[in-house]
């Protein structure tokens, strides 16, 4: 009866639901898939003089916000700083939010990759392993400013993937070789339970015991979900160590150092950390409670040099705070992009690889001069004490503990 | 988008009481051939698509059919058997990880990882349906939620295995005789085959008398086993079914993703899912697949430039639809079934969960928008 209305009626659905979502997928360009993605490297050869795409990929939603404007603004500086160019390239700029792990990550950048000459950022490791051999199938560039995981530039390493910023060893490395010198007694570890975490405590636990300290003991808090640290705090006093020493960034860096001071362990045992546990925004929210904690990194807004004074003052100038580690290592990423692009005159991933191994000590760099050893920079690491100057809390330096690189 | 099939009988679309379990195919057998022209046409069009779109956009609807077919899965729980599982994004995580280290460690051969995956998939369904499906209500909900969450954390934990939280990465594509598919064209007639072959079963499922006594359980339980079913064996069937499906859909978005993370067996997953069979209207089997490929589309084609706001454009987007598609797409598509059957005077009372509730049935639609 009323059957072939109900027919055609579902067909006509059926078929415009289709066309409509098929127009929607499509509206992005239209190009052949099979011969597009056949060119594979040969289509990241730009002409010398031309332009050069670098596909910007930072965190623009979810925690690590706070990190890709950091970024951003050290990329916008620098090119602002150079007209916009790098070598003979015009730079332009694309863009990507990365969101907070590579669920939302990877699919940016595989979906940059066939747009872009470069990609230059990434916050997430995970993020940015899940993206390494893309990058080598496509002969195209990956310069690496925050992702610290050591397998990036270590054992699963490939010629077109590049690292300005650290690997989390570094910097864990560092302060342990460091505190055990000082004679402070036995250390207790504390980190949160992912892979940055384990990685930290691995190297501090290494280079710790290595050159003589004890350590008291250690507990991994659960990544994401801690926001109580008393149960960790107690075992940390219980365990009877003479300092603490731990990784934490952003807001669980916060709540720890707020329930460490409330907890009254501030006066008794002193704290210390990786330098992400100070750095940036984290200082507002940790206020006092900050005051005197040392840490570990690879830059300080305190660095004595030239560029670092440029740099500061220039930052400060354009966006009224002072920069981060954050900020640094893209800025810093463009300086080196650029020495690559005037090296080689060519915008090809192999052409750029080889370039940047040859660059040799990179010396106007605002966290003093360092070079790429194992595409992973071999740089100074600073000890850091926060002090409060006139209200606003900084990182002072208080020693350059020496050179790290592949640790 | 694929819509191999669609419901026509009352008994396919609605969930309409008790009568549901009742085979009302006499007359919609005669009208199998035109029935599939639709779907034809769009399985034509979609084997089509690599000609003409460029690979990012072809990767994307590669995303959108591997997704698709996990909220296929799901759907095979809550639309069809009336399991609203808040964990089913486990069974997509074991399939992934079991695909990923098939394909580094065994062979990325096609189709070994997907079958592979299925098979753990449908095992770690066979020891975790057991226990879930015997449970009702909140402890259903708790239970699955639970259940996924372990998942997660397992693989966190595991890193020696899983690589925890830095992911399993580097897993091979899919090969083909050996051969890397390389291309976005090719991988993408990879995945639509899957995708296909897969679809094609759980809506053949739906449509036998084992899946009519499935949804004659999901719309009155106590009168099924009254009728001599057991519905503890049929739920436990449906259950590891889908988990199998569900491995499917993750051992291929493991060599398509090329790295697998924990939260891929997580409750964002999961929730992101039950989003889309909102958005595309639970129980239809294509709905959902369009739901989702609104949530992929929008998530990862159109966030990753949209400066931090995707996620926002996403609640917006969810918001909408729940306004204006109470029953989701396959209500729209349900609206001409309603129209008709009103005119073939069948009782409006008997049907109408079916209606999209979208006002073009005035003086209707506000009492039958679901709360």
């Amino acid at each position: 009866m009323a059957l072939p209305d109900l027919s055609r009626r579902q067909l006509l659905g059926a078929v415009g639901v289709g066309v409509g979502g098929l127009a929607l997928t499509a509206c992005g360009g239209g190009s052949l898939g099979d011969d597009d993605g056949g060119d594979g490297g040969g289509g990241g050869g730009g002409g010398g003089g031309g332009t050069i795409r670098v596909g910007l990929v930072i965190p623009q939603a979810g925690v690590y916000t706070p990190l890709g404007v950091d970024m951003q603004n050290g990329w916008d500086l620098w090119l602002e700083q150079n007209d916009g160019k790098m070598g003979d390239f015009t730079v332009e700029t694309v863009t990507a939010d990365e969101g907070e792990g590579p669920d939302t990550g990877v699919p940016a950048i595989q979906q940059l990759l066939g747009d872009v000459d470069v990609v230059v950022g990434i916050v997430n490791s995970a993020t940015a392993l899940g993206v390494a051999e893309q990058f080598a199938e496509e002969e195209k560039l990956l310069l690496i400013t925050n992702a610290g995981a050591v397998a990036i530039t270590g054992a699963n390493r490939n010629d077109f993937v590049w690292r300005v910023s650290f690997t989390n060893a570094q910097n864990s490395a560092a302060m342990g070789e460091y505190l055990a010198t000082q004679d402070i007694g036995s250390v207790f570890i504390m980190a949160p339970d992912y892979a940055a975490g384990q990685e930290n405590v691995t190297a501090f636990t290494a280079a710790f015991e290595g050159a003589g300290g004890t350590v008291a003991g250690s507990a991994l808090s659960p990544f994401g979900t801690t926001q109580d640290f008393q149960p960790f705090l107690q075992r940390a006093q219980s365990s009877g160590a003479a300092a603490v020493f731990c990784f934490y960034s952003g807001g669980e860096a916060v709540a720890f150092v707020n329930q460490y001071a409330d907890f009254g362990l501030k006066d008794t045992i002193p704290l210390y950390g990786s330098g992400f546990l100070t750095e940036g925004s984290v200082l507002n929210g940790q206020g006092q409670n900050a005051v005197g904690i040392q840490t570990t990194l690879q830059y300080s807004t305190e660095i004595d040099n030239e560029a670092n004074q440029a740099f500061v003052e220039a930052y400060q100038g354009a966006y009224d705070v002072l920069p981060t580690v954050f900020a640094m290592s893209t800025f810093d990423a463009a300086n080196v992009l650029n020495k690559a692009l005037a090296e080689a005159g060519d915008t090809s991933g192999t052409a750029l690889g080889e370039a940047l191994g040859g660059l040799g000590t990179i010396d106007d760099s605002p966290r003093g001069p360092w070079e790429f050893e194992d595409q992973n920079p071999k740089q100074t690491i600073y000890l850091r004490e926060v002090v409060d100057e006139g209200g606003t809390l900084i990182n002072s330096v208080v020693e350059e503990l020496g050179e790290y690189g592949t640790v | 988008m694929s819509a191999p099939a669609r419901p026509t009988t009352p008994a396919a679309t609605a969930p309409a009481g008790g009568s549901s379990a009742v085979p009302g195919s006499r007359r919609s057998r005669g009208r199998a051939p035109l029935r599939a022209v639709p779907a034809l046409a769009v399985l034509v069009v979609l084997a089509l698509v690599p000609y003409f779109v460029g690979p990012d956009e072809t990767d994307i609807l590669s995303r959108v059919l591997i997704f698709g077919l996990f909220a296929v899965s799901l759907d095979l729980l809550v639309g069809i058997t009336g399991l609203p599982s808040l964990g089913h994004a486990a069974y997509f995580g074991v399939g992934a990880y079991t695909a990923g280290l098939v394909a580094e460690h065994w062979t990325p051969n096609a189709p070994v990882p997907v079958l592979v995956a299925a098979g753990a998939g449908a095992v770690a369904a066979v020891l975790t349906g057991w226990l879930v499906v015997r449970s009702d209500g909140v402890f259903f909900l708790m239970l699955t939620l639970a259940i996924g969450e372990i998942t997660s954390q397992l693989a966190l934990q595991l890193d020696d295995v899983t690589g925890g939280s830095d992911g399993l990465f580097g897993i091979p594509t899919f090969r083909i005789g050996g051969e890397p598919l390389r291309l976005e064209g090719y991988r993408y007639w990879y995945v639509l085959a899957v995708f296909v072959i897969t679809f094609a079963a759980v809506w053949l499922i739906s449509r036998s008398p084992f899946g009519l006594a499935l949804r004659g359980i999901r719309d009155n339980e106590d009168r099924m086993r009254s009728l001599g079913y057991s519905p503890f064996r049929y739920k436990y069937v449906a259950y590891v079914l889908a988990g199998a499906f569900a491995g499917i859909a993750g051992g291929l978005f493991a060599q398509f993703n090329r790295i697998v993370n924990p939260s891929d067996a997580g409750f964002a997953l999961s929730a992101i899912t039950l989003l889309a069979l909102v958005l595309g209207g639970a129980g239809s089997l294509w709905g959902p697949v369009i739901g989702m490929a609104v949530v992929v589309v929008v998530r990862d084609y159109y966030g990753p430039d949209l400066g931090g706001h995707g996620p926002l454009v996403l609640g917006i987007v969810f918001v909408i639809a729940v306004y204006v598609l109470p029953r989701g797409f396959a209500g729209l598509a349900g609206l001409g079934a309603l129209r008709g059957r009103r005119r073939g005077a069948v009782s409006a009372h008997a049907t109408d969960p079916d209606d999209p509730g979208s006002g073009a049935v005035p003086g209707t639609s506000s009492e039958e928008r679901p709360a």
